[in-house]
């Protein structure tokens, strides 16, 4: 099988996300991202790979809340990329996106000052062996526990990625558009988050990247080259919290 | 082979030794079987001497080299070996190899003008040498092979410029 | 040989009254000279002479240094990074400050030692050993920062180039790998060029020292017996090594600003950052060296002969010219941000001038330009050393506020409001404390075993100053040995 030029993407339909952050829940579980516990979390420590960022618009009673879930947007030209020192941060030419390579990490967390969007998170402690049995179950087996002192970041569920790629070279075919979904596309109730081929032009995320709905690049005049597109029209204002009366 | 013996003039001044540098050569004793061990750096202009050419630039310049070459070495033959893409950077970045260059290439620079320093004045040498503790104190200590035919006319000489005492010398241990 | 225009500095004696006029003269250094047997005595003597305080100081600080920063950084290895109190999205913080500033301060031995040298500058010829010994501490106390902040130091060497059969290599494309290349060869162009003028008066040492003292120096002299050839050798060397450490020094601070000029970050990206941080390196540097010599002046015996009010007015002069250069810089930075900057730019100077860590950036206004601005004009002032001291130590920290601003205090915000975040130390603290002492630590050990003057130049420099009567005016005048 000839090695084409693939290259994974991300569509985010603003007008679909309820902010309910299902997404977040997924990912830590797809991902074994830890647990910080309260007063780590108070402090700023907890390692959320995808956030739910929600601005308030408006005065009251006529307050809309705006929410946007933002994770690694594997950029084509990746800002954390050029300043690790020890290359645990590449591009990865076969998926076209950023790899983060944790057991060559050596902590020096310059890709996280240089990430635009905060995407990158720090293990700040050792926390999965202090997980209680028998939570230690949960841990899904595909992908890596991280030790103290490495970066992680969304990495587009490579796991799931790698296990379609496999099973479609098993079957001497393709990788079939809708075969494989990411975690948080996996348990978004609102079908908000398209995951996808943007190689393949019959792709659903294709069509939707192409949609004409005011598509949007966050940070794009930084030059980053994000994977990730945000759809929104112009028309919602998001959602608002008004009271029954009204 | 220089025939004769080591002999050690010390002196207060600068001036005497210059004047008894010009007359050591007039009683036949040459050059390089004198040597001005001094508390001071005297230039060799000032003693009357002629200017040692000194390797140490040269030195310095294979040092910029070599660490020149080591950059690129290390700088391209690194992503040569494992190419690795990172992000907005071309593999071969020009303006970030100037910057590895140059830190290496100054490296080779000081290093090598050490080692040029250490080597030319064969350091360490810590065996017996013909010295006066004196010297540190701001003597200036001629040292010279003198033959025995004008051993008397040398010490007159010495004495007349206002030489502290002029002796015959072996090594010692320092 | 030449004779230069009478150096600044140096009055031209007024008084009329001859016994006057000699004291005005013998104050300078350069003008007071001794037999060389009396100066390397007394050299010696402040090497020797050691009260027990010094003991007990050197005892707390060597227990500081085992507590607070070997002791605190092992937790942390132990524990995680964790302890300290960086969070998203702060991940460099007081560490990095600490950094920043240690690699500032050291840059001063190498502007004393080095751009005086090459300028001929003659009040430098005491000064430049204990400049230059705060050039390889400071580094010593810096460049242990890269490896403090480390999440994974125990992997920490995959930093260095070194061939392994993974064919793995360190990214030369990162800021933080020039670093390593700058620092290296920084601190090793250091060691040697101290250790180049210091072979003569090892040697002298050597002479005038018993037992132990006499072993010590005698192998680190290396055999030098003062004979001509050595003697233009080492000259040699040293002019190169004080014309190519210059270069070096100027790549080093840049460099390590490039660690937060090449980000996409507000506030950091931006050009003027080499030079700014050079600017703030020597101001910094040279406020160190002054309140150095104070102490060392005030601590050890017959140093006041050496160190001399001259030295503490050159000094001053030096750090007033210094801080309208930083203030220059400083105001460039803000007016671009202040007045056409991005709304992210803005954000972050909004953040550090209004927000409510305000009082810092006030503070340091305060210490790096009025305390200078309204002190340093005065001549008086100028000359006493403990005025001096003190303006050293409040400019100190004032830079090191402009370091905590720009590193903690750029990154807490940022272009996702949702994600602007705060500061506030931990265990840095306790490692700051701990690097300090080694630091003070380092120094005070080498003040018994270096001799912290260097007497071949000073004499070098008495030999060459002589006084001149032009008219009626006695005029001291430098001759240019080299």
């Amino acid at each position: 099988m000839e090695k084409e030029d693939v290259k994974w993407g991300m569509v985010i339909d603003l007008d679909q996300c309820t902010g309910c952050g299902a997404c977040i829940t997924a990912c830590a579980m797809e991902n074994n991202i830890p647990y910080v516990g309260e007063t780590d979390a108070g402090y700023g420590r907890s390692m959320p790979w995808i956030r739910v960022e929600r601005l308030w618009e408006g005065d009251y009673p006529d307050i809309v809340a705006n929410v946007m879930p933002i994770m690694c947007q594997q950029c084509g030209a990746a800002p954390c990329e050029s300043v690790c020192p020890v290359f645990a941060s590449v591009h990865s030419e076969a998926e076209e996106i950023n790899l983060q390579v944790y057991n060559r990490c050596i902590g020096t967390r310059f890709c996280a000052n240089n990430c635009p969007y905060i995407a990158r998170q720090f293990n700040w402690f050792d926390y999965a062996p202090h997980m209680p049995i028998p939570l230690n179950y949960q841990f899904n087996p595909d992908v890596t526990v991280r030790t103290r002192g490495v970066m992680e970041k969304c990495t587009f569920c490579i796991q799931r990625i790698r296990r379609a790629e496999e099973d479609a070279k098993a079957r001497g075919i393709d990788i079939q558009d809708g075969e494989l979904q990411t975690a948080c596309q996996q348990a978004c109730p609102a079908n908000a988050i398209i995951f996808g081929l943007l190689s393949n032009p019959q792709s659903q995320v294709s069509h939707e990247a192409r949609s004409g709905r005011s598509e949007l690049l966050l940070l794009e005049e930084l030059g980053t080259q994000p994977r990730v597109v945000y759809l929104k029209s112009l028309r919602t204002q998001g959602i608002s919290i008004q009271t029954p009366e009204d | 082979m220089p025939e004769g013996t080591t002999h050690l003039a010390i002196f207060n001044e600068v001036d005497p030794v210059a004047e008894a540098i010009h007359e050591l050569r007039e009683l036949g004793i040459p050059d390089n079987q004198m040597n001005i061990i001094s508390g001071l750096p005297y230039s060799a202009e000032m003693l009357g001497r002629e200017k040692s050419w000194s390797m140490i630039p040269k030195f310095s310049i294979i040092g910029f080299v070599l660490g020149f070459v080591l950059s690129i070495v290390l700088n391209w033959g690194s992503v040569l070996q494992y190419p690795l893409i990172v992000g907005n950077l071309p593999l071969f970045a020009i303006p970030t190899t100037i910057i590895v260059t140059f830190e290496l290439s100054m490296l080779g620079l000081l290093l090598f003008t050490f080692l040029g320093v250490v080597w030319e004045n064969a350091w360490p040498s810590w065996g017996k040498k013909v010295y006066r503790k004196d010297v540190s104190d701001g003597k200036i200590a001629i040292e010279f092979i003198c033959p025995p035919e004008i051993h008397t006319r040398v010490h007159e000489m010495l004495g007349a410029l206002g030489a502290e005492w002029v002796h015959r010398t072996e090594a010692t241990e320092i | 040989m030449t004779t230069e225009a009478v150096p600044s500095g140096i009055p031209v004696p007024h008084s009329n009254d001859v016994e006057s006029e000699e004291n005005d003269i013998r104050e300078h250094l350069m003008h007071d000279p001794r037999p060389r047997a009396e100066l390397n005595r007394m050299v010696m003597e402040s090497m020797q002479v050691t009260p027990k305080s010094f003991w007990v100081i050197v005892g707390i600080l060597a227990l500081l240094v085992a507590v607070c920063l070997f002791g605190a950084w092992l937790y942390m290895i132990m524990k995680g990074m964790g302890v300290a109190g960086i969070r998203r999205p702060t991940f460099w913080a007081m560490l990095i400050a600490n950094f920043v500033f240690w690699i500032g301060i050291s840059h001063a031995g190498t502007f004393v030692s080095a751009i005086l040298r090459v300028f001929k500058a003659e009040f430098r010829r005491p000064i430049t050993r204990a400049a230059e010994l705060m050039t390889a501490f400071g580094l010593a106390a810096g460049a242990m920062y890269p490896l403090i902040h480390l999440g994974r130091v125990w992997v920490g060497y995959w930093i260095i180039p070194y061939p392994n059969q993974r064919w793995l290599w360190p990214n030369f494309r990162s800021p933080l790998v020039w670093d390593l290349l700058a620092i290296t060869t920084y601190l090793l162009g250091s060691i040697m060029y101290i250790y180049l003028p210091l072979i003569p008066d090892l040697a002298m040492a050597r002479d005038h020292s018993t037992g132990w003292r006499y072993q010590f120096y005698r192998i680190l002299s290396f055999g030098f017996t003062g004979a001509e050839g050595e003697w233009q050798r080492i000259r040699t060397a040293i002019t190169i090594f004080a014309f190519a450490i210059i270069p070096v020094m100027f790549s080093v601070h840049t460099i390590v600003s490039w660690d937060f000029a090449m980000t996409k970050t507000p506030g950091w990206h931006s050009t003027i950052f080499g030079p700014f941080f050079i600017a703030g390196a020597i101001f910094s540097g040279v406020s160190a060296v002054a309140m150095i010599l104070f102490i060392v002046r005030a601590s050890m015996k017959n140093m006041d002969y050496f160190i001399r009010k001259e030295h503490f007015d050159a000094f001053g002069k030096l750090i007033l010219v210094f801080s309208f250069v930083w203030a220059y810089f400083y105001f460039n930075e803000f007016l671009l941000a202040w007045y056409a900057g991005d709304a992210s730019d803005q954000f972050v100077w909004n953040a550090i001038t209004q927000g409510p860590n305000a009082w810092l950036w006030y503070l340091m206004l305060v210490l790096n330009i009025g305390i200078p601005w309204l002190t340093l004009w005065n001549k008086k002032v100028r000359r006493t050393p403990w005025m001096l001291f003190v303006i050293g130590f409040l400019i100190n920290i004032g830079m090191y506020i402009e370091r905590y601003i720009i590193v903690p205090g750029m990154i807490t915000v940022n272009r996702f409001p949702f994600q602007w975040g705060e500061y506030g130390p931990r265990i840095e603290l306790v490692i700051s404390v701990g690097s300090l002492s080694l630091f003070l630590l380092l120094y005070a050990l080498a003040s018994r075993l270096i001799p912290l003057i260097p007497v071949w130049e000073v004499v070098e420099g008495q030999h060459a100053t002589q006084l001149r009567r032009i008219g009626k005016a006695k005029v001291p005048t430098v001759t240019n040995l080299e």
